[in-house]
């Protein structure tokens, strides 16, 4: 139940937070949607980018956003539902009727009107519904919103939300676009389109003559890039959840985002998978939770856990780093090992607090740098911090050289975000650093201050310079001011700047250590990247090339072991017809296939076979061929082929 | 130098690509199963030979076996979470979603879906939802009337649970776009658990994004190494005999039954076309022409009964006609040139 308590709150947080960043764009499209009064059918195209799965949840906001604030009657059609014009009207009436319903179920006597409509209604529809259909769903459609409006005063649009434009068929669309700005007046229709592709679309879907009778207006939305960083900040980079990615894990997500799909949904999906296997397999995870709850659970471990926990390699290294009387009272006692274990659990936690927020203040620091040598954004910086020691890297190395040259303005800001992060951080330890910061920030406006009088100084030496016109003096102040050049190599400010920079790098190394050198890391970071890469991002064809070609690799037999090219004449018979098919071209004869497979079965049995059942091994070997032959179709590696008698047709190409 | 490498590779993948399809010409002998003097096995023969033959390996695909039972658990926790389960791998994944079904699913209402029986269809297996899982009695419009009303009784009804265990998700009946989305829209009711098998290398085709949102698959690599005993018992190999085209059996009992001039109307028919079989180009025999030489051989006596005799044939489809470019009629024996010869070897036997 932990697991579904997690998913649950995960869950909540996601949906509240995609809501979110959907709202002000929603704003936006309600207001306009208020606003549109026109002749021609007003129309909002949103362009919503190619990860279609995510949009289910935009849609499903939307509509409700409108529903509370402007219309109640809203329709959303898919372009599944609506091969034809007849389906589309039968699915927007019924939709309207029923978001009619749920406005007005409170009110009895109008809930039991409008279920007598839609019976009449589809009762008509069922009969002869061809002839009548846009006379009826219109005039239908149109005195409901006549009987309706009388009671909202203004007239509240209807507004028809496609949901996936690029699947409609053209037709379809231009026959409802067609059919519905006839009815503008009477009936004020709203359109929204969905778009996944560009706005382009509308114009290669729609004719001139239908796009006219729209007023579309461009909308567009978050990239979905967008969307994961702020999730990845909300959920990996909080402390509120006690279970963590590891690296691996995280990389093999970013990359299925980025390189497969661009879809949220899918990293969510992800995650949630990490959190089953997790609390699945690994028996420690009962201890992945809140610091106070997983306190109480230590106490009540039993001994077979503690020697679980004995187990975990983080915690021998722990163990070897003791002395020896703590490592032998560590590994006999389970009383001073929980004693231990919570200690521990609690470090993890701290760790865990001044982690994020020492990585959001390097994160400040290097988003700003040029080229972005540690990454642009906070995710990068993340796995780059969780793979290794972030310091001994070459980047880390030319990220802090850039620092070192920053200008003041920029340096202070920085150092102003900083102090903001971990004045919001709750680590007790930070109030340290926090002064430290502060203190910097004086120093640098009394730097400022300081500036300030330099500047004046040199001015004045400057209206000096002008004043004296003799030769004498000018040579002397010259060079009074090139000598003052050459000691200034290191002013204040670079002094301070230098110190800043290597108080930043300080921080880094002892609060930024990769979570693997933690002791108990094992109980909160899941790190098994291939579960991962297996279920979600499966391939099931390299997963047939390798059982036919290596049979080895699944049925350990040692007569199946042979180095790779060879036919091993004693593996199965689909490997052993598979490879000799590997060696035609394009069409394939059965006969000499089979004649090709009979000698390689032979080669095993022949010396045991006598002449006399030579027929009968025959007609086995015949029907072993057909079985492993149909096998190979039926995974569609070959297919009958017409071109010449008895032929099939290779579906591959080249060794696999 | 890895990418390099990989590189490399997909330019080579490239060019094998072409050179397989770059000459039209493909060199392979001539040798037909024809003449290798062998009858072709009939589906029972060969079901009788291949129990024969021992399973090879018996003992390591049952290790295997037990490997991938012993994931039975995890599969229903992970079904219970709203994901959906795809076996892929080499080998009939039939007996292991039995044993599944049998041992775990045993006591809760689970629905199984033979995807390799060639006469099933989506609508097949919504009316078993809709019949036996809800009890429902009545019929749809279509599909998408029955999925909706089963949607929105497994959404009213929370304490309704269903296992669908689908064999051969990427069969030739349920390849189709809409099935399959139809079966994704299903899969994606929380209450309805899904755990499919699939074999097809390209199966994954089928699924678009939105499909596999639906789907929510996780996938399993379940590599069996057993037979596909059912599932390719419907697969009309080219060397068994084929139930769908006629067999020289069935042509001689058909013809058996009839008068002498109907057997001599085939006959001619037949003979004209072996003359033409080695003219690609031969579109078949037109009526007029064969009418004609009908006459001529005194076997019928007018258009009417001729046209009569074509009906007869044509209901027990032995012939085909086939409208030319010139809209003139033409007539062919949908059977194989060696079989018609047999055939007529085997009438100049008997007469």
């Amino acid at each position: 139940q932990i697991q579904e308590d997690l998913n649950k709150q995960l869950f909540d947080n996601l949906l509240s937070f995609l809501r979110q960043s959907h709202s002000e764009f929603q704003e936006k499209t309600t207001e306009w949607t208020c606003r549109m009064k026109s002749r021609e059918i007003p129309t909002a195209a949103l362009v919503l980018g190619v990860n279609v799965t995510d949009h289910d949840l935009t849609f499903r906001s939307l509509s409700e956003v409108i529903q509370n604030n402007i219309s109640p009657y809203i329709a959303l059609l898919e372009a599944k539902d609506c091969p034809g014009i007849k389906n589309l009207m039968q699915k927007l009436m019924g939709q309207l009727m029923n978001c009619h319903i749920d406005v007005d179920s409170l009110e009895d006597e109008d809930y039991v009107q409008v279920s007598q409509n839609r019976v009449r209604c589809s009762m008509t529809s069922l009969i002869n519904w061809y002839e009548t259909v846009t006379k009826k769903t219109d005039s239908e459609t149109l005195r409901k919103k006549r009987t309706s409006s009388s009671r909202h005063c203004q007239y509240p649009p209807v507004v028809v939300i496609f949901k996936d434009m690029e699947s409609f068929t053209t037709k379809v669309l231009q026959d409802f676009i067609v059919i519905s700005s006839q009815h503008i007046h009477e009936l004020p229709l709203v359109l929204i389109f969905g778009i996944a592709t560009s706005p382009m679309i509308i114009h290669s879907l729609l004719p001139h003559s239908v796009s006219s009778l729209l007023c579309i207006e461009l909308f567009q939305s978050l990239s979905s890039k967008e969307h994961l960083s702020t999730i990845i900040d909300k959920l990996l980079l909080t402390d509120r959840f006690p279970f963590k990615l590891g690296e691996k894990v995280l990389q093999v997500l970013i990359n299925i985002f980025l390189y497969h799909d661009f879809s949220v949904q899918n990293f969510i999906k992800g995650f949630q998978l990490c959190i089953v296997e997790h609390f699945y397999s690994q028996p420690l995870s009962v201890l992945c939770c809140q610091l106070v709850d997983a306190k109480k659970r230590v106490n009540s471990l039993s001994h077979n856990q503690c020697e679980n926990i004995r187990k975990l390699p983080s915690f021998r290294r722990y163990v070897e780093s003791q002395v020896s009387e703590k490592q032998i009272a560590l590994l006999t006692t389970d009383s001073y090992l929980k004693e231990i274990i919570q200690k521990l659990l609690e470090d993890l936690h701290v760790y865990h607090e001044n982690y994020i927020s020492v990585l959001r203040c390097l994160h400040v620091f290097t988003s700003s740098l040029p080229k972005y040598p540690l990454g642009k954004q906070i995710r990068e910086l993340h796995c780059a911090c969780l793979e290794n020691q972030v310091w001994e890297t070459e980047e880390y190395e030319s990220s802090l050289q850039l620092a070192r040259m920053l200008n003041k303005s920029e340096l202070v800001t920085m150092l102003q975000q900083c102090v903001e992060i971990f004045v919001s951080s709750f680590g007790k330890e930070f109030d340290k650093t926090v002064e430290k910061l502060k203190e910097f920030l004086t120093q640098f406006q009394k730097l400022e201050a300081e500036a300030f009088q330099e500047q004046d100084v040199s001015v004045s030496s400057q209206k000096e310079l002008q004043k004296k016109t003799d030769l004498y003096h000018l040579q002397k102040t010259l060079l009074e001011l090139k000598e003052s050049r050459r000691s200034k190599k290191l002013t204040k400010f670079e002094m301070l700047r230098f110190e800043v920079v290597d108080y930043i790098d300080s921080l880094v190394r002892n609060y930024l250590v990769p979570a693997d050198h933690k002791t108990l890391h094992e109980i909160v970071y899941f790190n098994t990247a291939s579960v991962l890469r297996e279920h979600l991002n499966a391939a099931p064809r390299i997963a047939l090339h390798t059982a036919l070609n290596n049979p080895y690799w699944y049925l350990k037999n040692q007569a199946l072991k042979c180095d790779g090219g060879s036919i091993s004449n004693k593996a199965p018979d689909i490997c052993i017809v598979y490879k000799l098919h590997l060696e035609c071209g394009r069409l394939i004869n059965l006969v000499d296939w089979l004649e090709a497979f009979s000698t390689v079965v032979m080669a095993v049995e022949g010396p045991n076979s006598d002449a006399a059942s030579s027929d009968q091994v025959d007609d086995i070997i015949h029907a072993r061929f057909i079985r492993a032959v149909s096998e190979l179709e039926l995974l569609g590696f070959i297919k009958p082929s017409k071109q010449k008698t008895d032929h099939v047709a290779r579906l591959t190409w080249g060794g696999c | 130098l890895a990418k390099n490498n990989k590189e490399n590779k997909m330019s080579n993948l490239v060019e094998e690509y072409f050179e397989a399809h770059s000459s039209s010409k493909v060199l392979t002998s001539d040798r037909t199963l024809q003449k290798l003097r062998k009858r072709r096995l009939s589906q029972q023969t060969l079901h009788d030979l291949l129990k024969k033959a021992p399973l090879a390996y018996a003992a390591e695909i049952k290790e295997l076996n037990q490997q991938h039972e012993s994931l039975f658990s995890k599969w229903m926790l992970q079904l219970h979470l709203g994901f959906n389960i795809v076996l892929y791998g080499l080998g009939s994944k039939r007996d292991l979603l039995e044993k599944f079904r049998t041992s775990v699913l045993q006591d809760s209402v689970h629905l199984v879906v033979n995807g390799y029986f060639p006469s099933i269809t989506v609508r097949s297996i919504l009316n078993s939802i809709t019949e036996e899982v809800l009890e429902h009695i009545g019929t749809f419009r279509s599909p998408l009337d029955q999925l909706e009303f089963i949607i929105k009784r497994f959404k009213e009804d929370s304490s309704l649970e269903l296992y669908v265990v689908i064999h051969n998700l990427d069969s030739q009946m349920l390849r189709g776009e809409r099935s399959q989305q139809i079966l994704a829209q299903l899969s994606s009711l929380p209450s309805i658990h899904l755990i499919a098998s699939i074999d097809h290398i390209n199966a994954p085709l089928m699924w678009d994004q939105a499909k596999l949102s639906l789907y929510n698959w996780l996938w399993y690599e379940t590599t069996t190494f057993s037979p596909y005993v059912e599932e390719t018992s419907y697969e009309n190999s080219l060397l068994v005999q084929q139930s769908g085209s006629l067999a020289l059996s069935s042509l001689t009992h058909v013809l058996h039954s009839l008068t002498l001039n109907a057997r001599g109307i085939f006959r001619l028919l037949a003979q004209y076309q072996l003359e033409n079989k080695d003219n690609p180009s031969y579109p078949g025999l037109s009526f007029q022409d064969f009418y004609q030489q009908c006459r001529e051989a005194f076997l019928v006596n007018s258009d009417l009964t001729l046209r009569a005799q074509l009906t007869e044939f044509r209901d027990h489809k032995l012939i085909r006609t086939k409208r030319g470019a010139d809209g003139v009629e033409y007539l062919l024996i949908p059977v194989d040139d060696s079989t018609l010869t047999d055939f007529l070897e085997k009438e100049d036997e008997d007469v």
